[in-house]
C-alpha cells in the first residue's frame, strides 16, 4: 500500500435507495499516480459509489476526502472543480455536436459573448496530441466509432484538468484493438501523474491495469488486494462468492434433428442506421437451450427485435417450424407459438399501471376465455390471474394488485407466467434475471429448464456468463453483430467465451 | 395569362408575404428555442394573445407604440414564467401545461378587457401604431423586386427577420446556444458538466416569451391599432408547424413562415383580383392545409431534438 | 356476513330512488335533491353494513383523502378569483353569491344545458387521452356534428324515432371521418395529432360560413344571415317538459343521452377487449406492441371514436337547443372539453360531474355578470386556475411534505411533554 495522504478517500460511505442498500460502509483510498480497480458484478454497487464521487448522488452518511480535506460533492460542478473527471459507461456526449463542442461544453472559452471555437479546436487538438488520444476535433460525434467517442469522454475530463479520472466499465463497448489503445493511454496518464479509478467486472482489466483492487459484492467491500500478488481465482471468488450455492441440475439434452427455429443470414441496422447484425445465423432445436453471449451493444437488441417481430431485418430470414415467419406480425408469431420475454420487464414487458391480472392477459385479451364477442370477462381474467399467481408463486396482494407494486422478481414472474402459459414451442428470453435476488433467480432458472423439458426451443440472450453456463446446451457469442464463436456448453468455459465476448479473435480484421 | 401572373405576383405580394409572415415567424422562432432546449411548447398562441393585449394596453396608456412593444414583450415573458414553472419545475406534462396556458390566456385577456376598458370585444384604437414607423432602408430598398419586400417594412417585421439571424448566430457561436442544444439532445450530459438544465430551459421559455410577445404586439399595434379578442387566429399553431417544417432551425423556421405568409398573401391578392370564382373561405383554409402537409412530412423529413418533451429530473439527491 | 339480504335490498332501493331522483334534479325539481340524498344515505348504510366498522372508516378516510385535493383545488381557485376581483375593484362576496345562486338555484337548467355538450367533448378528449393521444381539435369535430345535424335536419322527412338516431349516426360518422385524417397521418407519418387535429378544427371553422350560406344563411337572400334555417321540428330532441310539466321549457333530454354516453364510454373502456387494448397502448405503447397488440390500429380506433363523441356533442346541441347552425360560434367546447377531461382524470363518470361544475360556473357567471356587473371572464380565470392547481401534482407533495413536517413537530412536541 503506497503511503502518504491519499488523493481521494471515502470513509464509511452508505447509500440506500428505498428498500435497496446500494452501498454499505465503503472505504476506499486512491493515491496519486496509481490505478486502482473497483471490481464487482452487475448490481454490486459500483456505479452508485462512482455517482457519489461525481456529485450526482449524495451519500446518506460517510465522508469523502480529497487531498486529506473533507469535501461536500453536491453537484458535478463541485466534483469537477476539485479535479475529478468521470468517463461514464453510457457516454455523456451530445451526438449532434462536434468533438470540440462536446469537450468544451460547460467551460467554453468566451470573448465578447461568443465562443472562441478556433482556440477551442486548438486546445482539443493539443490535448489529444499530448495524451495520444487522436481524434478529429471537427467530427460530429454521432459519426464516430464507440472507441473514438470514449476518447472524447476522456478528453473532456482532461480539458478540465482532472487529476482523478474515474472510468466506469470502459471496455464494455470496445473492440480488442481499442481496448489495447485505451490501456496504453491510461498507463501514460498514470505515469504523468493522473490518478485513476477503473470500475469493471472484467478480471483481465484488473490484472493488466491496476496496482490495487477493491472488490465490491452486494454493496459491501468484500476485500482489498494488491493485484500483482493475487490470483484470478481468488479475485473471482471474492467477487462472486455466494452464500447460497446455485445448484442447477440440468438433465442432458436430447438433440433433435429438425431445428424449431432457424435464423438465416440476418442483416439489420440499429435505430441510428449503423449495421447491428451482420449475417447472423442461428438455430435452436427441440428441447434445447441456445445461449447468446455478448456484451450489451453488440446486436442483441436487434436480434431480439427481429426474432420477435418488432422489427424487420434488412435481409435474411427466420424460419419457425419450417415456416418463413420473417414478415409475420408480432401477434401472429405469438399465436403460432413463438414467445418473447423482453429484457426490460418494466418498460417492455409489463404495463405498470395495469393490475397483475390485466398484465397476464396481454396478448390474449380478445380471445376466449377472456373475452367473447369483443366483451371482456373481468371475472375470468381475475380467475386466470389467481391461477397463474399460484402456479408461478407470484407474491402480491391479489390479481387486482397493480403491477407497479410488485418487487422485481415478482414482476419478472408475471412476464414469465404470461409467456410460459401459452406453452410456446419457441421462447426468446433476454436478460431474465437482471437485478433479481437469488431466490427469484433460482425459481426462474427452474422454470426455464422445465420448459426445456417440455420440448420447447429456447433462445437465451444474456450478459451473465454464470447464467449462460447454468442453462445453455449450446453457447454462441455475438460480437459486433456477428456470431464469432459457437460451441456446446460442455466443450467450453468462462474464459474462452469471455475472451470472445470482448473480441478475442485478434486475427480478424476490424470491420 | 402572363398579364394575370403579372397582376398576381407583384412586389407588393412579396412585401405582404414578409409582413404577414412576421408573427408566425416570431412564434416559430419561439417554438424552435423551446423545443431545441427540450421543452414542447404549444402555448405560443396564448402567449401571443397576452402579448397582443399587453402591447395595446401599454400603447394606449402611454401613447407610445414603442412602449407598447416593450409592454407586449414584458407581458409575454411574465405569462411564460407560469408555463416555465409548470413545465420545468413542477414537471407537468408539457403539452398539458401548454393547453392550460392557452385556456388561461383567453380568460385573462377577456377579463382584463373589461377591467381596463369597460367592455368586451375590441379595445379602443391607439393614436399611433407602429405602422407609422415604417422605415425604408435607403439603398437596399431600391433593389428590384425584393428590395421593397425586405427593406421597406415596419419595425416588428424587421425584428422578425433579424431575430432569425440572431438566433442562428446564438446557436452557432454562443455558450447559451450550445447549452440549449445539449439541453434538448442529452440534458444529462449537460448536467454532469455542471450546468443547470433547469436554468437553461427557463431561459429558453422566457426568451420565447419575448418573441411571442413581440408577435402579439405586431398583431395589435403594428398590423392594426387595437386589440380584438382572439386576434391570434391560430397563428400560434401554424408557428409550431413552421418550426417542424423548418427542421427545428431558426432560418428554416423563417423560410417556412415565409411560405405560410405567402399562402396568406396570395389568397388575399387572388381574392381581390377576383380571378378565381371560389368563395374566400377556400383560400383562407390554405394555411391550415399547408400546415397539415408540413407536419406530415411532405415538406421535409427531419428529426426533432432527442429529449424534447421528456421531463428531466436529477434523481437520487436526498429525495 | 350477518345481514346478507338487507344490504342488497338497500342497494336496490337506493338505485330505485336515486335514478328518478337524479332525473328530477336535472329538470330542476329541487325536492328531487332530497330523494337523491336519501338514496345516498342508503348506499352509505349499505357500505357500512357490508364492510364492517373498521374497513368502513378506512374507506371513508380514503375517500376523504382523495377528495381533499380536488375540493381543495377548487376552493383555492375560487379564493384566488376572489383576490383578483378584489384587486380590480369588484366585490367578491356579492359576485360569488350571484354566481352560486345563479348557477345552482335560479338558472340550474342553464347549467345543465351548458353541461350537455361539454360531457360529450370531455368524453371525446378523455377517450383519446386513455389511448395516449391528444385530441385537441374536438372543436372542429363538434362543428362537423352540427353541420351533419343541420344538413340532415333540413332535409330529412322521417318520423322522429327514425330521424333522430339516423342523424346521430351520421354525425358520428362525420366526426370519425374528420378525425380519420389525423389518425392516418399519425400512423403513417408519425405526424403529431396535437397539430393535425387543431388544424382540421381551424379548417372546419373557416369553412363553416360556406356551409351556412348554402343552407339558408346567405346574406344576399335572407333576412337573418349568419345562421342557417331552422331544422324541422320533427328532429328536435324531446324536452323534459314533455313528461315533467314543471320543467324549464328549454331543457331537452340531451343530458340524459350524454350521461348514457358516459356510461357507454366507461363500458367500452373497461369491459371490452378494444377498451382494454386502448388503455394498454395509452399506458405503455412499447409493452403493448411487444405483447402483440397492433398499436397502429388501436391509435386509429381511439381517434375515430374520439371524433365520433365530439361530433355527437354538436348533434345534441343542434337538435336539442339551437336547432340551427350559427356563424359566430366560438363556444370553446373543444378547449373546455380538454379541461373537463383533465380534471376528471379521464374517468368517464367523473366527467359528468366536472362538466356540471363547468356548466354551473358558466351559468352562474352569466347571472353574476347581469346582476353584480362583474365581468364573467373571471370565471375563465377561475377555471384555468382550478386546472392548474389540480394538475400540478408536485405541489401537493411539497405542500404535503411541509404540512406533514409541521404536524409532526406539533405532535412530537406534545408527546415529549406527556412522556416527561
Amino acid at each position: 500500500m503506497p503511503s502518504g495522504v491519499p488523493i481521494l478517500e471515502t470513509r464509511e460511505i452508505n447509500k440506500t435507495f428505498g428498500r435497496v442498500i446500494a452501498n454499505k460502509s465503503i472505504s476506499v483510498r486512491l493515491f496519486q499516480g496509481e490505478i486502482v480497480a473497483i471490481l464487482g458484478e452487475n448490481g454490486a454497487g459500483k456505479t452508485t459509489l462512482m455517482n457519489m464521487l461525481f456529485g450526482l448522488y449524495r451519500p446518506d452518511s460517510g465522508q469523502i476526502l480529497i487531498d486529506g480535506v473533507l469535501v461536500q460533492l453536491d453537484s458535478p460542478r463541485a466534483a469537477i472543480a476539485r479535479g475529478l473527471g468521470m468517463v461514464h459507461q453510457h457516454f455523456m456526449l451530445v451526438p449532434t455536436l462536434t468533438v470540440t463542442q462536446n469537450v468544451i461544453l460547460g467551460e467554453e472559452p468566451v470573448r465578447w459573448g461568443h465562443v472562441q471555437y478556433g482556440k477551442a479546436r486548438r486546445s482539443v487538438a493539443d490535448l489529444s496530441r499530448r495524451y495520444g488520444l487522436a481524434v478529429d476535433p471537427d467530427a460530429r460525434l454521432e459519426n464516430l466509432s464507440v472507441g473514438l467517442q470514449q476518447r472524447v469522454e476522456i478528453l473532456k475530463a482532461l480539458y478540465r484538468r482532472a487529476r482523478i479520472l474515474i472510468l466506469d466499465e470502459p471496455t464494455a463497448v470496445l473492440t480488442p484493438a481499442e481496448v489495447e489503445e485505451l490501456f496504453a493511454v491510461l498507463k501514460r496518464l498514470a505515469e504523468s501523474g493522473t490518478s485513476i479509478i477503473i470500475i469493471t467486472h472484467k478480471l483481465e482489466e484488473v490484472k493488466r491495469l491496476s496496482g490495487r483492487v477493491y472488490v465490491l459484492r452486494r454493496g459491501e467491500l468484500a476485500g482489498e488486494r494488491r493485484t500483482e500478488v493475487t490470483g484470478a481465482a481468488e479475485l473471482a471468488n471474492l467477487m462472486v462468492g455466494r452464500d447460497v450455492v446455485l445448484e442447477v441440475r440440468r438433465p442432458a439434452s436430447r438433440p433433435s434433428a429438425q431445428p424449431i427455429l432457424r435464423a438465416e443470414n440476418l442483416r439489420a441496422r440499429s435505430l441510428r442506421g449503423v449495421a447491428a447484425l451482420r449475417d447472423v445465423s442461428l438455430s435452436v432445436g427441440h428441447g434445447e437451450i441456445v445461449g447468446v453471449a455478448g456484451v450489451e451493444g453488440n446486436g442483441q437488441r436487434e436480434l431480439c427485435e427481429v426474432v420477435s417481430g418488432l422489427a424487420q431485418p434488412d435481409s435474411g430470414s427466420i424460419l419457425f417450424k419450417g415456416n418463413d415467419v420473417t414478415r409475420w406480425s408480432v401477434r401472429r408469431r405469438l399465436d403460432a407459438g413463438m414467445g418473447y420475454v423482453p429484457q426490460d420487464r418494466r418498460g417492455e414487458g409489463l404495463i405498470l399501471p395495469f393490475t397483475v391480472a390485466e398484465n397476464l392477459a396481454l396478448g390474449r385479451s380478445d380471445v376466449p376465455p377472456l373475452s367473447r364477442g369483443g366483451l371482456l370477462d373481468p371475472a375470468a381474467m381475475r380467475a386466470r390471474g389467481k391461477g397463474l399467481m399460484e402456479a408461478y408463486d407470484i407474491r402480491a396482494e391479489g390479481p387486482d394488485a397493480l403491477a407497479s407494486t410488485l418487487s422485481g422478481g415478482n414482476q419478472q414472474k408475471v412476464v414469465l407466467a404470461r409467456e410460459f402459459s401459452r406453452s410456446p414451442a419457441f421462447l426468446l428470453i433476454s436478460q431474465p434475471t437482471r437485478g433479481l435476488d437469488v431466490g427469484a433467480i433460482e425459481f426462474i432458472y427452474r422454470r426455464i429448464l422445465g420448459l426445456r423439458e417440455e420440448g420447447a426451443a429456447i433462445l437465451l440472450v444474456s450478459m451473465e456468463l454464470d447464467e449462460l453456463f447454468a442453462l445453455s446446451d449450446r453457447i454462441a457469442v455475438l460480437q459486433r453483430g456477428e456470431v464469432v464463436f459457437e460451441s456446446a456448453a460442455s466443450a467450453t468455459n468462462d474464459a474462452e467465451v469471455g475472451a470472445h465476448m470482448i473480441g478475442g479473435r485478434a486475427e480478424r480484421s476490424a470491420s | 395569362m402572363s398579364r394575370l401572373l403579372a397582376d398576381l405576383f407583384t412586389p407588393q405580394l412579396l412585401g405582404a408575404t414578409v409582413r404577414l409572415a412576421a408573427p408566425v415567424s416570431l412564434g416559430a422562432l419561439a417554438s424552435v428555442v423551446c423545443e431545441r432546449s427540450g421543452v414542447t411548447n404549444i402555448a405560443m398562441e396564448g402567449v401571443m394573445l397576452v402579448g397582443a393585449f399587453c402591447a395595446a394596453w401599454a400603447a394606449w396608456l402611454t401613447g407610445s407604440p414603442w412602449l407598447g412593444l416593450l409592454g407586449g414583450a414584458a407581458g409575454g415573458v411574465l405569462f411564460s414564467l407560469l408555463f416555465a414553472w409548470a413545465a420545468v419545475s413542477l414537471h407537468m406534462n408539457h403539452v398539458v401545461a401548454g393547453a392550460i396556458m392557452n385556456i388561461l390566456s383567453f380568460g385573462i385577456t377577456r377579463y382584463l378587457m373589461v377591467v381596463v376598458y369597460g367592455h368586451q370585444g375590441t379595445s379602443p384604437s391607439i393614436a399611433h401604431s407602429l405602422q407609422d414607423y415604417r422605415l425604408a432602408i435607403p439603398f437596399l430598398s431600391r433593389v428590384p423586386f425584393i428590395g421593397p419586400a425586405l427593406f421597406d417594412q415596419t419595425p416588428i417585421v424587421y425584428l422578425s427577420l433579424l431575430a432569425a439571424v440572431l438566433w442562428a448566430w446564438i446557436y452557432a457561436r454562443t455558450r447559451l446556444g450550445l447549452s440549449m442544444i445539449a439541453s434538448g439532445e442529452h440534458p444529462m450530459a449537460l448536467e454532469t458538466l455542471g450546468r443547470s438544465v433547469l436554468r437553461v430551459r427557463y431561459t429558453a421559455i422566457l426568451l420565447a416569451g419575448v418573441l411571442c410577445g413581440a408577435a402579439g404586439a405586431f398583431l395589435s399595434i403594428e398590423n392594426a391599432d387595437s386589440f380584438t379578442e382572439g386576434m391570434t387566429g391560430g397563428r400560434g399553431f401554424i408557428a409550431l408547424a413552421a418550426n417542424i417544417a423548418g427542421g427545428w432551425r431558426p432560418v428554416g423556421a423563417l423560410l417556412a413562415s415565409l411560405f405560410f405568409g405567402f399562402v396568406d398573401a396570395f389568397q388575399l391578392r387572388a381574392q381581390s383580383l377576383g380571378i378565381i370564382r371560389l368563395p374566400s373561405e377556400v383560400f383562407l383554409v390554405f394555411p391550415y392545409v399547408a400546415t397539415i402537409l408540413a407536419v406530415a412530412g411532405f415538406v421535409r423529413k427531419s428529426r426533432p431534438p432527442a429529449a424534447v418533451g421528456k421531463d428531466f429530473t436529477v434523481e437520487g439527491n436526498g429525495e | 356476513m350477518k345481514l346478507s339480504p338487507a344490504p342488497r335490498i338497500l342497494v336496490i332501493a337506493a338505485i330505485a330512488l336515486g335514478a328518478p331522483a337524479a332525473l328530477l334534479c336535472l329538470a330542476s325539481y329541487f325536492w328531487g335533491l332530497w330523494f337523491l340524498l336519501l338514496s345516498l344515505v342508503l348506499i352509505v348504510i349499505e357500505r357500512r353494513l357490508s364492510l364492517g366498522a373498521q374497513a368502513f372508516t378506512a374507506a371513508v378516510r380514503r375517500a376523504l383523502a382523495r377528495a381533499a385535493i380536488p375540493v381543495g383545488g377548487i376552493a383555492s381557485a375560487l379564493l384566488f378569483g376572489a383576490l383578483i376581483m378584489a384587486l380590480t375593484g369588484y366585490d367578491p362576496i356579492v359576485s360569488y353569491k350571484a354566481l352560486f345562486y345563479g348557477g345552482l338555484v335560479r338558472n340550474w337548467n342553464v347549467s345543465v344545458l351548458n353541461a350537455t355538450p361539454l360531457i360529450f367533448t370531455g368524453l371525446a378528449v378523455a377517450f383519446a387521452f386513455q389511448g395516449g393521444l391528444f385530441n385537441i381539435g374536438a372543436e372542429g369535430q363538434y362543428y362537423i356534428g352540427v353541420m351533419a345535424a343541420t344538413w340532415l335536419g333540413l332535409r330529412l322527412d322521417l318520423p322522429p324515432l327514425v330521424a333522430i338516431p339516423v342523424i346521430y349516426a351520421a354525425g358520428a360518422a362525420m366526426g370519425a371521418a374528420l378525425n380519420g385524417i389525423p389518425a392516418l397521418l399519425k400512423v403513417r407519418t408519425g405526424a403529431h395529432e396535437v397539430i393535425t387535429t387543431m388544424m382540421c378544427a381551424y379548417a372546419v371553422r373557416t369553412l363553416a360560413p360556406m356551409f351556412i350560406r348554402a343552407n339558408g344563411g346567405d346574406p344576399a337572400v335572407t333576412t337573418h344571415p349568419g345562421a342557417t334555417d331552422q331544422v324541422s321540428q320533427q328532429v328536435w330532441l324531446p324536452l323534459f317538459k314533455d313528461f315533467l310539466p314543471a320543467a324549464n321549457y328549454r331543457l331537452h333530454i340531451g343530458i340524459i343521452i350524454a350521461i348514457a354516453c358516459a356510461f357507454l364510454v366507461r363500458f367500452i373502456l373497461m369491459k371490452t377487449s378494444l377498451g382494454y387494448k386502448i388503455r394498454a397502448v395509452g399506458h405503455n405503447k412499447v409493452a403493448a406492441r411487444t405483447a402483440g397488440i397492433s398499436v397502429g390500429k388501436i391509435t386509429v380506433a381511439s381517434l375515430l371514436i374520439s371524433g365520433m363523441l365530439a361530433a355527437l356533442s354538436g348533434v345534441t346541441q343542434d337538435l336539442g337547443l339551437d336547432h340551427r347552425m350559427f356563424q359566430d360560434l366560438n363556444a370553446g367546447y373543444g378547449w373546455n372539453g380538454i379541461s373537463i377531461a383533465l380534471l376528471a382524470r379521464n374517468n368517464p363518470l367523473l366527467i359528468i360531474f366536472t362538466a356540471l361544475l363547468w356548466g354551473v360556473l358558466d351559468a352562474g357567471g352569466q347571472f353574476m355578470a347581469r346582476t353584480a356587473q362583474t365581468p364573467n371572464a373571471i370565471i375563465e380565470i377561475v377555471k384555468g386556475t382550478v386546472l392548474f392547481l389540480l394538475l400540478a401534482e408536485v405541489i401537493y407533495e411539497k405542500i404535503g411534505g411541509w404540512l406533514g413536517r409541521l404536524l409532526l413537530r406539533r405532535f412530537t412536541r406534545g408527546r415529549t411533554g406527556a412522556d416527561a
